[in-house]
This record gives structure tokens, C-alpha cells and sequence, in this order.
């Protein structure tokens, strides 16, 4: 016997988000065989789509199928019915960070575009607040120097305090998304640690093995690889920069070898991103359906990282808009950084705990 | 009342075709048939048996070329298509065009031409998989029971040697193509349909030598098909033991066909029961989404499940691959164990779906592109130009637009 609890709001949200029509679906399994990702053993997303129809919202929220999924579109070109399982998978992801986000409230001001203006007056006030209480909220005077306008005391300490708060908040949200699949799955008991299991994965996080068996979408993976290590990069960047303000001269020199390392990710980052943007714009058939939330998050990491770019020529070409590029580009950092458990980015965290939880019950991609 | 009566024109020789012209000229009316092809029989006089009763195309087609060859009211013309229709009810012009077939009515069908023909061709009536002659009997029941000259693969006048052979002068290889033009009441369009073209379906692989269509299927487990009283597989010659039949190829998928023919279901029942008459111990595996037998035909189903060696499995077949020893490695999901099966056959039927055969005329289509009854007065659609639907529908189908022709003077 299954036990049914459709739930009609989650039904409702999940045809909105996925532009799917979901009862489409004949069940005839298509899907699950042209998908080159699913096991032998209860393959997706054949049985996700039923449960979608129904609006079974606990067999889809916290179901870790739907995070082994790498949206390769395969299952939505051969689907004969039109109902874009690919869609409807990336659509649960979705509604996923917002069901497991704390606090609630903004994730919803993340996911809505009418909140929009809101999520944007958070980080300008509390950015202006901080550059307030640190005296420096004006336009300062003689040759560009940032640390005159955000001392790098107040910025590292501002930034990453909050950082870490918004991802202690996601790793609580991420602690009930475990315990969600291995309530899935009484049956099957998680082995070994977490970081033990983490490392069985690592071919396929530093290598994106998963993505080389998609046929719809080939430039994919090269996208994603740059966008990847691109962000990895600018992160150990980052974190030397901080480290370099503290210790040494800063800012650093043009020919600093960190310097040429972060504009060589930046760079990386732009030709992905850019590859991303136009696939979703140019070739919707393959690419699916694209959400506000999906295009929030491209959009806000190509802003961050193309004023990133300005902000660093405007430095050395002192440029008299450099310090409104310069809190623009925070507002970037804060949408990527600190927004990074409300958004798309949340991936990140709910995909690789996912892939950890399959790889503790032995549940294998082909 | 007393205007002279014109023929109907039935465009079409096959089942609905030939079933009109004889329930319209055994009440008294004119009937011109026309048939693109050398024979008449259309999809049907390929078939190995039909449904519900499973008879042979040799019974129900055999009937009705005896009540054409009986009936003067019947003119029929085959090689020949409508190239224009113009006018309305009552008073229709239309023009046709027919192709030489290079040998002319008093053939005996002796066969000698054949055995001098040097050249051979795929013989369309096995769908190619074996040869004639260029010139050749179409089947052995063909009707009009006569030799014919393949105008693609003959030398013609080059070559000359079936001239030479013929001892009835009943041969003229400079035969030209000719026009006519007749006028008559009414048009029944009886265009019938053709299968899907299953290379489209990339997944399933048809090239792959030993997946052939439903279809296909008719010609070699038909004894007088490919391989005779044996059903041999088309890579090597052999007795295939497992078999597998693919539901729904192309069909009710908005890729390629979105809507359900409704036949594919019964027929590949029809042909798993073939199978097993001809070899009890085959093992047959038949992949579908729904089972959709209607009506008597669920009998079909009842007889394949009571069959131990006839497994049904509820799932599409998303990939066909082949091996090294040219079999194929079927794989579907199968919903009631929610596993994927890989299933390897000796040889895969693509049960693919009706399409409607069309016409060079412009008449109103639906979105699938068959014929809707909405036409100008005097023009019936029947049969599976109208919609997909098995031989005894089709048959009823041809009495009713018989019954509408007669009524338009």
C-alpha cells in the first residue's frame, strides 16, 4: 500500500515553477531509460513524475533522486508528452531551498521578483549602516583607495560574520534535508562518515563526470567546469587577499601572481557564465525552462564578477565612479555570498549533500 | 431524372477501395476504381491474416475481385492517380494520369519474361527484402493476375530479351505515360494509409538489421513472405527464439505521431499468436504503455495472457541497442517492478502507427493531416483516410460512403 498525501499548494507552485502540465504524463518510462544518469534499480524520473502528479510533496522534498539529476534535458527531448521531466525536477530543487531555508521570509524575498527591490534594500541598508558606524560613509578624497571608503577591518569582519551565519542557517536547513531522505528510506542505513563518503565522490565533483553522459547539451560541462573553478579560485584569492590585509601591503600589485590568478578566474567566469546565458537564451528547446530564480543567480554571479572587473581597472585608472562601482559590486558579493543558502547557489550545498547521502546507501549513477 | 448517370471515382484500390466500388456497382451505378500501384489489395493483400477472425487477405479480398470481375459496372485502372479534380457534386472533372506498365492485358502470365530479365529489383511487396525480376508478378494472387515491367531498373529496348520471349506480342517496352480525363458524380477518396516511417524514431534503432516494423512483420511470418513456412530474422537467416514487440513506436508521442492508431495493440497480440503457432516454445515479450484492445478483440488479449510463453511488460522501450551477433538489447523501465529491464531479443517489431497516405488534391485535413468529413459536396473520405481504424471497421466505414455516393447524381 502507498500512503497518498497530495498536497495542493505544492502541486500548484510545482506546475507553476516548471511550466509542466505534470498529469500529461502517461508513465510510459521513457524518461527513465534515456536518462544516462539513473541506476537500474528504481530509476528517475519516471516515478518522481507520478508523484508529481499527485502532489505527493514528501516523496519529492527530501528525496535525493532529485538532486542525482544533472538537468541534461535528455528526458524532456524524447518525453512523448510534452511534460519536461528535466523541468519538473529542477522546479522541485527550487522549491526545495525554499522549503529548507531559515529564516523563511528570505528566500521568499529571493524566489518572487516583485520582492526584488527588497532584497536589494537589505544589503544597501545594512552596508550603509556598517560604512556608517565606521565613519567612512562619504566619497573620499585623492587617488582610489577602497580601504578608505570600507576599511578592510570592517569589510572581513562585517562579511564574514554574516557569512557565517547564513550558512550555519543553510547547514541547519541541509541537517533536515538528511534526515528527510533517510526517512525516505528506512530500509536503507547511511555507512560510513560523512567526509569519508564525500571523498568516494570526489571524482565526480573535480572531474563533473556526471555531466559527460549528457547528449542534449554538450557545452555544458565545459561551461560549468569554468564557472566552478573559476568561483574556487576567486575564493582562495579572497581568502589570500583577506590574509594579505592583514599581514602585508595591500592592495596587491598589478603583477602580483594572485592578482593575474583572480583575473584569470574572472575571466574563466565570464566566458562560462556567458556560455550559460546564451544557451538559455538561444536554445530554449534543449535547455528548458528558465525561472526567475535561475536567471537571479546568473545574473547576479556575471554582475559580481564582470564589476569585480571594473572595480579593479577603475582602482588603477582612478576612476571618479570607483567607489559607486566599488558598493555595487558589494551588493553583488552580499546577492552570491551571503544569499548563497536562498538562492539557486544553495545547489551547491543540497547537491553535493545529496550525492554524499546516495554514496552512503550505495546508491550508484550508472 | 432522366440526365445520364456518371460513374463515381474511387480513388484507391485497397480494402475500403475495392469494398466501395462493389457495394456501389452491385446497386446499379457506375464505378470507375483507381489504383496508383500494378495491383489492387492495398495494405491489406500484404498482410499474413487480419483480425478479429484472422483470415487470410486471400479470402476477403479474393470475394471481391471475383464480384469486380463479375461486375461490367467496374472499371478499374491500376498504375494510375488523380491529377486534378475540378467542378462539384454532380459534375466533377477530374484528370488522371496513368504509368506505363510496359506489358499489356492479353499476358498470360507465363512468366518467361521474367525468366530472361537480366536485371533484378527489391520486391516492393516485401517491402525489399527480397527480389524480383524487373519484370515480375507481383504476388501470387495478384490481381489483375498479369507481369509487369519495373520502369526504374528495366534497360528497356537495350536489352529487349523479354520481348523476344514473349509469345503472346503482349509486351511494348516504348509504352508512354497517358492522361485521361473522365467526368463524373461523386469522389471517394479510399487513399488509405501507410505506416510510420520508423527510421525517425532515433532511439529505437531501426537500422539495426534485425528491428523491422509491425508491418514488415506481415511479409515474414506470412507463408508466402520472406521466409516462406519459417519466420527467419534479416541478418542471418535464423529461427529467431526471442522475440520482443515494441508498443507504441512513435505513437501517442507529440514527436512523432500524438495520437494513438488503435490497431498496433491488437495486431502485435496477433502476431505474438502467429509466433506461437508456428514455433510453441518462442519466447515473446510484448513492451507497452497501455494495452488498448477494444471490444471482441480483447479476446486476443486473453489468449496471449493464457500463454505462458508470452510475457506482457508494462513499460516503453526507450533504447535499442544491437550486439556483435545482431541482437538488440531492448531497454525499458518496468513500472509495476520500478526496475529497469534489458532485455536482449533475437529480433524487435516496432508496432508504428497509421498515417493517412494523403493525396495530391487539396482537401480539408485535420491536424494529423487525415481527411476531415467536412469536404466540398460529392467528395467522401473513407476509411483510414479519414482516421486509423482496423480492417472490419474500414469495411463498414466503405459501406457507408458507398451509401453517401450513390445519392449524389
Amino acid at each position: 500500500m502507498i500512503e497518498v498525501k497530495p498536497d495542493i499548494e505544492f502541486k500548484k507552485q510545482l506546475k507553476q515553477v516548471s511550466k509542466s502540465s505534470l498529469n500529461e504524463c502517461m508513465q510510459c518510462g521513457t524518461c527513465s531509460v534515456v536518462c544516462s544518469l539513473a541506476p537500474d534499480d528504481r530509476p528517475f524520473p519516471r516515478k518522481e513524475m507520478i508523484w508529481a502528479g499527485w502532489g505527493m510533496k514528501d516523496k519529492l522534498i527530501g528525496n535525493a533522486d532529485i538532486w542525482l539529476c544533472h538537468q541534461c534535458g535528455d528526458c524532456t527531448t524524447y518525453c512523448p508528452r510534452g511534460v519536461n521531466p528535466s523541468d519538473v525536477f529542477s522546479a522541485v530543487r527550487e522549491i526545495s531551498y525554499q522549503h529548507y531555508a531559515k529564516p523563511k521570509f528570505l528566500s521568499k524575498i529571493l524566489n518572487n521578483p516583485k520582492w526584488l527591490p527588497v532584497a536589494l534594500l537589505i544589503p544597501i541598508i545594512i552596508i550603509s549602516a556598517i560604512l556608517y558606524t565606521a565613519g567612512t560613509l562619504q566619497i573620499p578624497e585623492g587617488p582610489v583607495n577602497y580601504s578608505k571608503f570600507f576599511p578592510h577591518a570592517w569589510l572581513n569582519s562585517s562579511f564574514s560574520s554574516l557569512w557565517f551565519l547564513t550558512i550555519g542557517l543553510g547547514i541547519v536547513g541541509l541537517r533536515n534535508f538528511w534526515n528527510d531522505m533517510k526517512k525516505q528510506n528506512p530500509d536503507l542505513k547511511p555507512t560510513g562518515s560523512f567526509i569519508k563518503n564525500l571523498l568516494s565522490i570526489r571524482k565526480e565533483i573535480i572531474l563533473h563526470s556526471n555531466f559527460s553522459s549528457c547528449s542534449a547539451q554538450k557545452t555544458r560541462k565545459i561551461a560549468h567546469l569554468l564557472v566552478f573553478y573559476g568561483f574556487i579560485m576567486l575564493l582562495f584569492v579572497t581568502a589570500f587577499a583577506i590574509y594579505a590585509a592583514v599581514t602585508h601591503n595591500y592592495p596587491l600589485g598589478f603583477l602580483n601572481p594572485f592578482k593575474i590568478l583572480g583575473n584569470v578566474a574572472a575571466m574563466m567566469l565570464i566566458v562560462g557564465l556567458g556560455i550559460m546565458i546564451a544557451n538559455r537564451i538561444l536554445n530554449k528547446k534543449d535547455f528548458g525552462n528558465s525561472t526567475y530564480s535561475d536567471w537571479l543567480f546568473l545574473i547576479s554571479l556575471f554582475l559580481l564578477t564582470i564589476s569585480g572587473v571594473i572595480v579593479e581597472a577603475a582602482r588603477f585608472l582612478n576612476w571618479g565612479l570607483a567607489y559607486h562601482l566599488y558598493f555595487f559590486h558589494l551588493i553583488c558579493v552580499w546577492f552570491i555570498i551571503i544569499y548563497l543558502p536562498y538562492t539557486k547557489f544553495g545547489h551547491l550545498m543540497f547537491r553535493v549533500v545529496a550525492m554524499v547521502y546516495a554514496a552512503s546507501v550505495g546508491r550508484r549513477l550508472k | 431524372m432522366d440526365k445520364i448517370q456518371k460513374p463515381v471515382l474511387i480513388i484507391g484500390g485497397g480494402m475500403s477501395g475495392v469494398t466501395t466500388a462493389v457495394e456501389i456497382a452491385e446497386v446499379g451505378k457506375e464505378v470507375i476504381l483507381i489504383e496508383k500501384i500494378p495491383y489492387l489489395g492495398g495494405n491489406v493483400i500484404k498482410f499474413n491474416n487480419y483480425f478479429p477472425k484472422l483470415c487470410p487477405p486471400t479470402c476477403g479480398l479474393e470475394i471481391n475481385f471475383k464480384r469486380i470481375k463479375q461486375n461490367s459496372r467496374i472499371k478499374y485502372y491500376t498504375s494510375t492517380e488523380v491529377i486534378e479534380v475540378s467542378g462539384e457534386k454532380g459534375d466533377f472533372k477530374v484528370k488522371l494520369k496513368t504509368t506505363p506498365q510496359f506489358i499489356k492485358n492479353n499476358c498470360t502470365a507465363c512468366g518467361k519474361c521474367a525468366e530472361v530479365c537480366p536485371v533484378e529489383r527489391p520486391n516492393d511487396f516485401n517491402y525489399g527484402f527480397t527480389k524480383t525480376k524487373a519484370a515480375y508478378l507481383p504476388h501470387e494472387m495478384a490481381f489483375p493476375y498479369k507481369f509487369f515491367i519495373d520502369d526504374e531498373f528495366c534497360k528497356k529496348e537495350s536489352c529487349n530479351k523479354c520481348v523476344e520471349a514473349c509469345e503472346y506480342n503482349a509486351i511494348d517496352l516504348s509504352a508512354k505515360e497517358e492522361i485521361t480525363e473522365l467526368e463524373v458524380s461523386s469522389v471517394v477518396v479510399a487513399t488509405g494509409w501507410k505506416n510510420y516511417d520508423a527510421s525517425k524514431i532515433d532511439n529505437l534503432n531501426y537500422a539495426a538489421n534485425n528491428v523491422i516494423t509491425n508491418v514488415e512483420f506481415e511479409r515474414y511470418i506470412a507463408s508466402n513472405g520472406v521466409g516462406g513456412d519459417k519466420l527467419l530474422r534479416p541478418s542471418d537467416n535464423t529461427e529467431p527464439k526471442k522475440i520482443a514487440f515494441v508498443q507504441c513506436a512513435g505513437s501517442r508521442d507529440e514527436n512523432h505521431l500524438p495520437y494513438c492508431s488503435a490497431v498496433c495493440c491488437t495486431a502485435s497480440l496477433k502476431h505474438a499468436i502467429n509466433i506461437q503457432e508456428l514455433y510453441p516454445k518462442a519466447e515473446i515479450k510484448i513492451f507497452y504503455i497501455d494495452m488498448r484492445v477494444a471490444g471482441r478483440n480483447e479476446d486476443f488479449l486473453n489468449k496471449a495472457k493464457a500463454n505462458k510463453n508470452i510475457e506482457l511488460v508494462k513499460g516503453k522501450v526507450g533504447k535499442i541497442t544491437e550486439t556483435e551477433n545482431n541482437n538488440l538489447i531492448l531497454e525499458a523501465e518496468d513500472i509495476l517492478s520500478g526496475k529497469k529491464i534489458k532485455y536482449e531479443a533475437e529480433m524487435a517489431v516496432l508496432a508504428t502507427g497509421i498515417v493517412p497516405s494523403g493525396l495530391n488534391i487539396n482537401l480539408n485535413t485535420d491536424k494529423d493531416h487525415f481527411f476531415t468529413d467536412l469536404q466540398p459536396e460529392g467528395i467522401i473520405p473513407v476509411a483510414c483516410s479519414r482516421k486509423p481504424m482496423d480492417v472490419s471497421t474500414s469495411v463498414k466505414d466503405a459501406t457507408a460512403a458507398a451509401l453517401k455516393a450513390i445519392q449524389i447524381n
